[in-house]
């Protein structure tokens, strides 16, 4: 018997797999097996729907307070418009959760200007013409289907044109931009349960090796490779452990750290 | 107990010998079988839609060979509900779907399970990575997996 539990023993340590035995729970997926989990921008990081639709059950915010300004149009380099593609989308959830039809239409017509400049606007150009009439008619519920799924024709696009290397970048500008507004809002209006909310140690270890693994030539863009250090520095802050809560000052430093990446791919160079 | 430890020692040593393996989806076109599995996916995820669920846009499909899994990272928030649905492509080729937590532990799920298409709804206690396993039950198959939210 002694001689099975070293055999036993051995090969689950080799292996991970944890033993099936009726007095054993239920099997565990071993560090190796979560290690090569397969990840996806389009799959694996959520929407910025689904960071407002948590934070909604958890309070009432005002999104219209985090609206901003409008940005710039008219960039030239391909990473930029691409980054402030996925920012105006998450400006577009904070509208649609606002149910501000104003404001969601005039989001719709920036990213169809954007995605222009990246000579992607045939779909996208439709889906803009949904955005609006939806808006019109007050459709909150599709609307949030509609800007996940003009998120994706504007990859589906950059993809047809060999500029896949884009997509990660789009997602990545709707996070920031996402991640930016939350925090604005929870900063502001704190509580506990909104401020654990935060905690999003895996998307920003995907983003940043999805950003490692991009082109050597949009790697070298100078906004790209301005990006990394700062996105760092922010996952630092959201990889708080399950049982911590982040401070209102934590929260405050994450929204600047959030704001200041949002100015910076958002100012014109 | 002596065959007990004797069916794990066993399946240890099979699982050292295939080692975790990984399914792919491919970045070109969907295959006929992939549009089969998508189509049956939203099919089940359709009645999700109907309760206030939100289908996430997109997809991740592959082909599983037999004894195959594949293990997909999705990063959630506390507080919504999710179901995430598994389709494949023939009626004939069973799908499993289980949810795990950053340690690897399995996630206590609401199952649902209907031939070839399996979906497994929770809502997470704190926000943060979770693993998709998806497995067959003993055929090579082409699956679709999608997600909801609420």
């Amino acid at each position: 018997m002694t001689v099975w539990r070293c055999i036993l023993t051995g090969l689950l340590a080799l292996t991970g797999v944890h033993a099936w035995a009726a007095d054993q729970p239920v099997p565990k997926l071993a560090p190796a097996v979560l290690a090569q989990a397969v990840t996806d921008d389009s799959f694996s990081v959520p929407t910025p729907g689904e960071l407002l639709a948590a934070l909604n059950k958890v309070g009432k915010p005002n999104w219209q307070a985090q609206y901003r300004p409008p940005i710039p149009t008219a960039y030239t380099s391909r990473p930029q418009i691409a980054l402030n593609l996925g920012g105006l989308i998450a400006d577009g959830y904070l509208a649609v959760e606002a149910e501000d039809s104003q404001q969601v239409k005039n989001i719709g017509k920036d990213i169809i200007t954007l995605a222009k400049t990246l000579g992607i606007s045939e779909n996208v150009l439709k889906r803009g013409r949904s955005i609006e009439d939806f808006a019109e008619n007050n459709e909150w519920s599709t609307l949030k289907e509609e800007l996940d799924a003009t998120q994706n024709e504007v990859k589906l696009a950059m993809d047809e044109q060999q500029d896949e290397e884009l997509t990660t970048l789009v997602t990545l500008g709707g996070w920031i931009r996402g991640t930016q507004a939350v925090s604005g809002w929870i900063a502001s209006n704190y509580t506990e349960p909104e401020a654990k909310l935060l905690r999003q140690p895996g998307i920003l270890a995907l983003l940043r090796a999805k950003l490692a693994a991009l082109p050597v030539r949009t790697r070298e863009d100078d906004l790209v490779k301005g990006l990394d250090p700062r996105l760092q520095a922010i996952q630092e802050m959201v990889s708080f452990p399950v049982t911590a809560t982040p401070t209102q000052a934590d929260v405050k430093k994450l929204n600047d750290a959030a704001g200041e990446l949002v100015t910076n791919i958002t100012s014109k160079r | 107990m002596k065959s007990i430890l004797l069916r794990a020692t066993l399946m240890s040593v099979m699982a050292l010998a295939l080692g975790p393996r990984v399914g792919y989806a491919s970045a070109d076109a969907p295959t006929d079988a992939e549009v089969e599995a998508h189509k049956d996916v939203l099919d089940l995820a359709g009645a999700f839609t109907n309760d206030g669920f939100k289908l996430r846009d997109g997809y991740y499909a592959g082909t599983l060979k037999t004894g195959q899994l594949v293990v997909i990272q999705v990063n959630l928030y506390a507080g919504n509900e999710y179901w995430f649905s598994v389709a494949t492509a023939k009626p004939e080729s069973a799908v499993t779907i289980a949810v795990y937590d950053e340690t690897g532990n399995l996630v206590k799920t609401n199952p649902y399970t209907d031939a070839h298409r399996a979906a497994a709804g929770f809502s997470p206690d704190n926000s943060g990575p979770f693993y998709l396993k998806i497995a067959d039950t003993g055929a090579p198959a082409t699956y679709c997996t999608i997600y909801s939210y609420k």
